[in-house]
């Protein structure tokens, strides 16, 4: 099989995970006392008003009728309405996306591009003072919430320091029209990282954390291999040793939590968009579960399960692409 | 005769552990000529392993070569001196660690790991590793080093090695790893070849095709070898010398006849006893009773004598050294045994030891009876 109808294949068969998301969604979401009329309409509203309401957003017809009806939307690309935005819920999250990608993907690469080489550096310094300072800079950097490190990097760096902003997040791609402070794109880019360089640290800082741990005692395990006394017997230079030998084999494991962390900086993205008020999936997703727009509700956690899915999936095509031993599917 | 092409001289290498220092080569001297198979035999733990990577100065940390020369066609590869306050330290003609590197590891000692299925690297193609070494020890451009890598893997009787090149180690049976990791040594083009119990891992058919095969690439070639067994047919097989290792010690060095129809140790003797010869036909083998020693700890004296069947009092007391027990004009004959009369030390007016050997093997099956 190759790439490509492996890739196609493993999306396939997360249909069934995305139905049961979407299925137990929707009756968590139904499930939870009072409802969006209620909210709109504030106390004692007249009843003429609250059925016409009902009518409207199709509220009054029973849960499984509804259930069916928003699956065939699904299945169409049609993430049904928002109520409490009074806009169609895939606009919505399309708006919001973007800014929570633009963070999530920096914190991972903010995570990735430091973990790593202090991993490597640690695991070759094995119990000398670098390692000791990389072990309990992870070990403080796996303990410690994003938004706790969000509110003291506001304390110190925007507070009394007053280096970067503390709010929100404009992206780099934005027209200069809307940015405040910003009259060419250059501009608009430097205002962009300077926003992003605090809530990218306080989600990363996790990631890093746990990433730099699993380099860590992968390297440490590679380097004792057999495969590396080979190479050392044979004169290979030790320098190659680390960065090839041991380096390449090392990575699976890097390779899984990195994949799986994927998720929980999405989560982790909840937090800190609040801390930093950035208006992405993170806030979006909390004003739905406070509204009680269900469809929003259930459109928000859906795209959540999707970035899961396709997390995955990434994860998967790069340890078979990595490890010779994973096959796409057609010897086992 | 000529220069050894290796010799080794009283060389010791310890671990330095939590729990004391583990000697576990301790003093061993052997020397290998051009074109021989040399042997080094002994039980696990015998300090085989530590002796071989001693010689290419490999030794992880906790370990250290703490004394003795190594040299090989007329440089040092380690050696010692006593500096102005008694301190040892590296003599000048020690070669470096560069040194090591460049110009002797890989280029003239390779070595044979003893297990082919971790020695192969699991993310990279077999060819491309076999390349790898090949281009640095002999400085070939990246097609030459190819084409001699596919033309090594012919040589080492893998069928279809064009394609072979390409794949990657688990795609190859353990035997076929094993040619692999030999294709590997002879292509570099080394004087010397360390085969570290090279056919261990392997079933007894074969370990049969894969000596046979470094008999003839050991004459096409003529290059040396140090071969570790554990195992007296392979010695049989193929050495021409053998020396026998006990607890970091070498207790017997003698040419493959000499030790198998002329055997001076008891230890040798006992290790020939337990398995089966085809030219000798017993009715029970004999296990050497009783376990090996921890090397952290070794017995007083001669370090075989709580397992010796010859062992008497002076055994306790006194360490022999090797001598040479050959008669004049024979080869080479040594043996560590105080019941030889080169000795002369008392040996046959000393009483006999009682038998008591702790905590081995009999120990622990009368205990188990008892329970039945």
């Amino acid at each position: 099989m190759g790439l490509l109808r492996y890739t196609l294949w493993r999306f396939a068969q997360s249909i069934p995970v995305l139905i049961g998301i979407i299925t137990i969604t929707f009756f968590l979401a139904n499930q939870i006392p009072g409802d969006p009329v209620e909210i709109m309409l504030g106390p004692s509203p007249a009843q003429e008003q609250v059925e016409a309401i009902q009518a409207r957003y199709g509220l009054d017809r029973p849960a499984h009728e509804r259930y069916l009806t928003y699956l065939a939307g699904v299945a169409t690309g049609d993430l049904g309405w928002s109520i409490y935005y009074d806009r169609p819920v895939l606009e919505m999250i399309l708006l919001r996306l973007p800014v929570t990608m633009y963070l999530t993907v920096s914190a991972f690469a903010f995570a990735i591009v430091t973990a790593i080489p202090l991993g490597v550096l640690s695991a070759k310094r094995r119990n000398e003072p670098a390692d000791h300072v990389s072990r309990v800079v992870s070990l403080v950097g796996v303990s410690t919430p994003s938004f706790w490190i969000g509110l003291m990097l506001i304390i110190v760096f925007a507070f009394h320091l007053g280096w970067f902003p503390a709010r929100g997040l404009p992206l780099p791609w934005a027209s200069p029209a809307d940015v405040r402070g910003a009259s060419t794109q250059v501009e608009v880019v430097r205002t962009s990282l300077y926003h992003l360089a605090m809530p990218m640290v306080a989600l990363g800082t996790l990631q890093m954390a746990q990433i730099t741990r699993i380099e860590r005692s992968s390297m440490v395990d590679s380097l004792q291999g057999e495969y590396v006394k080979l190479a050392r017997a044979y004169g290979v230079p030790e320098s190659t040793i680390v960065r090839k030998h041991a380096f390449q084999v090392a990575q699976l494991p890097v390779i899984t939590i990195v994949g799986l962390g994927l998720s929980t900086a999405l989560g982790g993205a909840v937090l800190t968009e609040t801390v930093f008020e950035i208006q992405g999936m993170g806030r979006l997703i909390i004003t739905a579960i406070n509204n009680q727009d269900y469809e929003l509700i259930m459109g928000t956690t859906f795209m959540f399960g999707v970035a899961f899915v396709v997390g995955v999936i990434i994860t998967d095509i790069a340890y078979a692409y990595i490890d010779p031993r994973v096959t796409y599917g057609d010897e086992a | 005769m000529s220069d050894p092409l290796l010799s080794v001289e009283n060389l010791k290498t310890q671990f330095f552990t939590e729990d004391g220092t583990v000697r576990a080569v301790d003093g061993i001297s052997f020397d290998v000529h051009e074109g021989e198979i040399v042997g080094l035999v002994g039980e696990s733990g015998a300090g085989k392993s530590v002796a071989t990577s001693s010689l290419l100065r490999l030794v992880d940390s906790p370990g250290e070569i703490v004394g003795g020369e190594v040299t090989f066609k007329g440089r040092t590869l380690f050696g010692l001196e006593e500096d102005a306050n008694g301190d040892l330290r590296p003599r000048d003609d020690m070669l470096s660690e560069e040194e090591m590197r460049r110009e002797i590891r890989g280029r003239e000692i390779a070595i044979i790991f003893q297990d082919p299925m971790e020695s192969l690297n699991p993310v990279f193609t077999v060819g491309g590793q076999l390349r790898e070494f090949i281009e640095l020890n002999r400085d070939l451009s990246e097609e030459e080093a190819k084409r001699e890598a596919i033309d090594m893997l012919r040589e080492v009787g893998i069928p279809a090695p064009e394609t072979r090149y390409d794949e990657y180690p688990h795609q190859f049976s353990g035997g076929m790893r094993q040619r692999v990791l030999i294709a590997m040594a002879l292509a570099c083009q080394p004087d010397l070849i360390i085969a570290d119990e090279p056919t261990t891992a392997l079933d007894v058919t074969v370990e049969g095709q894969i000596l046979a095969m470094v008999e003839e690439l050991q004459r096409k070639y003529d290059t040396s070898f140090v071969w570790v067994t554990h195992d007296m047919s392979v010695v049989a097989e193929i050495c021409d010398r053998v020396n026998v290792m006990y607890l970091g010690e070498i207790i017997e060095h003698a040419t493959v006849d000499d030790l198998f129809y002329d055997t001076k140790h008891p230890y040798t003797r006992a290790l020939l006893d337990s398995m089966p010869r085809p030219d000798e036909t017993v009715h029970e083998l004999n296990p050497i009773r009783g376990v090996m020693p921890e090397a952290i700890d070794p017995p007083s004296g001669c370090r075989f004598h709580p397992r010796c069947p010859d062992g008497r009092e002076v055994c306790r007391e006194v360490h022999p050294e090797p001598r040479d027990l050959a008669e004049a004009g024979e080869p080479t004959h040594r043996a560590a045994c105080v019941k030889y009369d080169a000795f002369d030390v008392g040996y046959d007016e000393s009483r006999p030891l009682e038998a008591d050997v702790t905590g081995g093997f009999d120990a622990g099956l009368t205990e188990t009876g008892g329970d039945e």
